[in-house]
């Protein structure tokens, strides 16, 4: 088991759904014919009287990601992550699990029994509103799972400590969960669905009957434990900067139908249909838009070349020609001069790791500060409190890829566009 | 013409009198022939487990010298309900005790304890099968409807016939009359508990015998436990009917006082029963309160 999350090499994913529909109403058959013609729910329901749930959804989970499907109520994500587990039967389609015993299976095929097995060792759950057995002590309910698996009371006793340490409830054991506030009752509920080992958490809007401050500890909490766990979490929501945080990738469902996939950032910076547009106008997108994103690169015609010096090519943003960047023939940065006055270069990591905790000055340094593509606007943002001069972006090569300064800055976060966009 | 008139004037003044369905003489051999064929079988087969049940239970409880039995009483109260309750519960078996009629309320009890056994006994898997199949509740409900309805004094004859006098066919017809809550709310508890419970534990993998044990049935319990306290309320109310085909007890002191109009006596065995309803009518309530599903109702 160990080795199957560890090696992603043999399992492309873990959980592949192609085109699953559910179709609630007396005669489901009906309207399937309709989905296919592409007809949306309100011309289905006029015209056969079945109320469309879930509309052609496919989706690949990798192992070890969290896929987050995002969506308003009412359209069909928590019946959709019930399909998975077939709490819901889906009225068409497939959804193939591969799981280290059995290999790949279509969970809409299994029998009773198979079903049971799947959902005892392969699969728990977080729900929205906890679902704690209220006649059952926290380390009760925490070992629930392992009670339905047939293990021993020590074992579970101790596998159940083991679970409410991992979620900071090691001294809760003997309470009932109507003892507990909500946030607890959700840890609760996630030691519940981590102590069975199964290789895939899904979790129904877990955390969005908390409190916002409750909401945001449970979700570094969950990031936390994902790091150490590296489970596959199937993970729904309605808040999109909840996905955005939590989400390796996202979802985002419109009236039972699948409209976009693709990471937070991809999602952010090029929303594919006008309701996904909708719902990133407000999102917070300092955590999600990366430095490579929105970085001017030095090939734009921004720049103009200030010439060479020692197999050194400089240039500068035309702009600002008393700023200079150098660089090498492979693209690395081999320099930066103020008024041909070489100045310090500071990775971001350090410049920020050295101010921690130290009051901002509003004498800013002149320091040439460069970060990775990958680095969230959030940070460079932090970074150009230390310095006046642009933030340099580098490529996981080592290359100099481009610049950021206020424009750069202002246009991603207000307008959520890369510059390439 | 006058004749159709005739015809319909009689039909509007007596349309009764065209059939007549001899119902009187139907159920007198219907009663005439269970008692021909199953009166062996029911005094082999059924009479001695309940009267063996009875004898049992009445053994146990009298051989608890009475001064023992009040501070029993007292801290039964106090577990399961509270301080208040353990005295009142005290005081009211006193008070029996110095009305003189003891002895008569030991009876009473081990009826009522033993009725309330096979009400269990039966009543719950009843209860648990009506809650998981619509179609048995649906062939159930009217046969409760008819236990719960039809006056005992109707079938008290059959009762004696079958089961000839004294306490066991009291006893059955106590059975038959107070059965039906504990039926009742056993279904409702189960089918009351709510469905994200059920949800969770499906989707752990548990097995339907799993969730009916360690989730609906648990949480169910208060709601049971109030079925049991009705199913002893009115188990306590048949003691007196009981009394005519021969049953003791307090009952029987009410039947026997009012036969020789001695009103007193009626009154005392009156008083009795009312005293041991009450106290455990609180007991129960106590326990069904004590019940853990209700610590928490999903909020």
């Amino acid at each position: 088991m160990a080795g199957f999350r560890g090696t992603t090499e043999d399992f492309v994913e873990v959980i592949r759904a192609e085109n699953v529909s559910k179709i609630f109403g007396s005669d489901p058959e009906s309207a399937l014919p309709l989905l296919k013609q592409g007809k949306s729910k309100d011309e289905i329901r006029e015209e056969t009287g079945q109320t469309v749930g879930v509309n052609n959804a496919s989706f690949d989970i990798e192992p070890g990601e969290v896929f987050a499907i995002m969506g308003l109520s009412g359209c069909g994500k928590s019946t959709l992550i019930r399909c998975v587990n077939r709490i819901i039967d889906p009225t068409a389609g497939s959804i193939f699990f591969k799981d280290p015993e059995h290999g790949e299976q279509d969970i809409t095929t299994l029998n009773a029994e198979q079903l049971r097995i799947l959902r005892k060792r392969h699969m728990s759950m977080v729900f929205q509103h906890f679902a704690l057995f209220p006649h059952r002590t926290v380390l009760s309910n925490a070992s629930y799972g392992l009670e339905i698996q047939g293990r021993s009371n020590d074992e579970r006793a101790l596998r159940g400590q083991k679970v409410l340490d991992m979620v900071g409830l090691g001294q809760w054991g003997h309470a009932y969960p109507s003892e507990l506030s909500g946030g607890m009752q959700q840890r609760v509920g996630l030691a519940r669905a981590l102590a069975t080992e199964a290789e895939v958490l899904l979790m129904d809007e877990p955390f969005s009957a908390l409190d916002p401050l409750i909401k945001v500890d449970m979700q570094q909490e969950l990031k936390k434990i994902q790091r150490e766990l590296q489970r596959t979490v199937l993970f729904i929501t309605h808040d999109l900067d909840e996905a955005m945080r939590i989400g390796d990738h996202i979802a985002i469902m419109e009236e039972g139908k699948i409209v976009q996939i693709g990471s937070p950032e991809q999602i952010l910076v090029n929303p594919r249909t006008e309701y996904v547009a909708k719902f990133v106008e407000h999102a917070d997108p300092t955590g999600v838009i990366t430095a490579g994103t929105i970085a001017l690169p030095f090939e734009s015609d921004a720049f103009e070349s200030s010439g060479e010096r020692d197999g050194i090519r400089y240039s500068h943003h035309r702009d600002h020609p008393q700023i200079r960047y150098g660089r090498d023939r492979d693209g690395r940065l081999r320099g930066v001069t103020v008024d041909d006055r070489e100045v310090p270069m500071q990775q971001l990591e350090q410049v920020l790791d050295a101010a921690e905790g130290a009051e901002v000055s509003r004498l800013r340094d002149e320091v040439a500060i460069t970060c990775s593509e990958g680095t969230v606007i959030r940070r460079v943002l932090r970074g150009r409190l230390h310095s006046t001069l642009p933030v340099i972006v580098t490529t996981a090569d080592g290359r100099a890829q481009g610049l950021i300064d206020d424009p750069e800055l202002i246009n991603g976060i207000l307008e959520k566009r890369g510059h390439t966009a | 013409m006058g004749e159709s008139l005739e015809f319909l004037r009689t039909l509007m003044n007596d349309p009764f009198g065209f059939l007549d369905i001899p119902v009187r003489q139907i159920i007198t051999d219907i009663v005439n022939w269970i008692v021909a064929n199953f009166r062996d079988f029911s005094r082999t087969y059924i009479s001695p487990p309940v009267r063996g049940v009875m004898n049992s239970v009445q053994w146990a409880l009298s051989s608890i010298p009475p001064g023992i039995f009040l501070i029993g009483i007292f801290l039964l109260g106090w577990w399961a309900a509270s301080w208040r309750i353990a005295i009142f519960s005290i005081v009211s078996f006193a008070l029996i005790g110095f009305m003189g009629v003891w002895d008569q309320m030991i009876i009473t009890l081990s009826l009522v304890v033993t009725a309330v056994f096979f009400c269990i006994l039966f009543g719950l898997p009843l209860g648990i099968l009506s809650s998981r199949s619509d179609r048995f509740y649906a062939i159930l409900r009217p046969i409760l409807d008819i236990m719960q309805t039809t006056p005992p004094f109707v079938y008290l004859v059959p009762a004696v016939m079958l089961f000839s006098i004294g306490n066991v066919p009291g006893l059955i017809a106590t059975i038959v009359f107070a059965m039906p809550p504990v039926i009742r709310l056993t279904n409702l508890g189960i089918r009351q508990v709510n469905s994200e419970f059920i949800e969770a534990a499906v989707a752990f993998g548990s097995s339907r015998r799993q969730i009916l044990w360690k989730v609906q049935f648990p949480l169910a319990l208060p709601t049971i436990m109030a079925g049991l306290n009705q199913t002893i309320m009115l188990s306590l109310s048949m003691v007196v009917i009981a009394a005519i085909i021969g049953a003791g007890g307090l009952g029987l002191e009410v039947y026997a006082g009012l036969e020789r109009l001695n009103i007193g006596q009626a009154f005392v065995g009156g008083i009795g029963i009312v005293l041991l309803a009450m106290v455990l009518d609180r007991l129960t309530q106590g326990l069904g309160e004590k019940a853990p599903g209700v610590r928490h109702k999903a909020d």
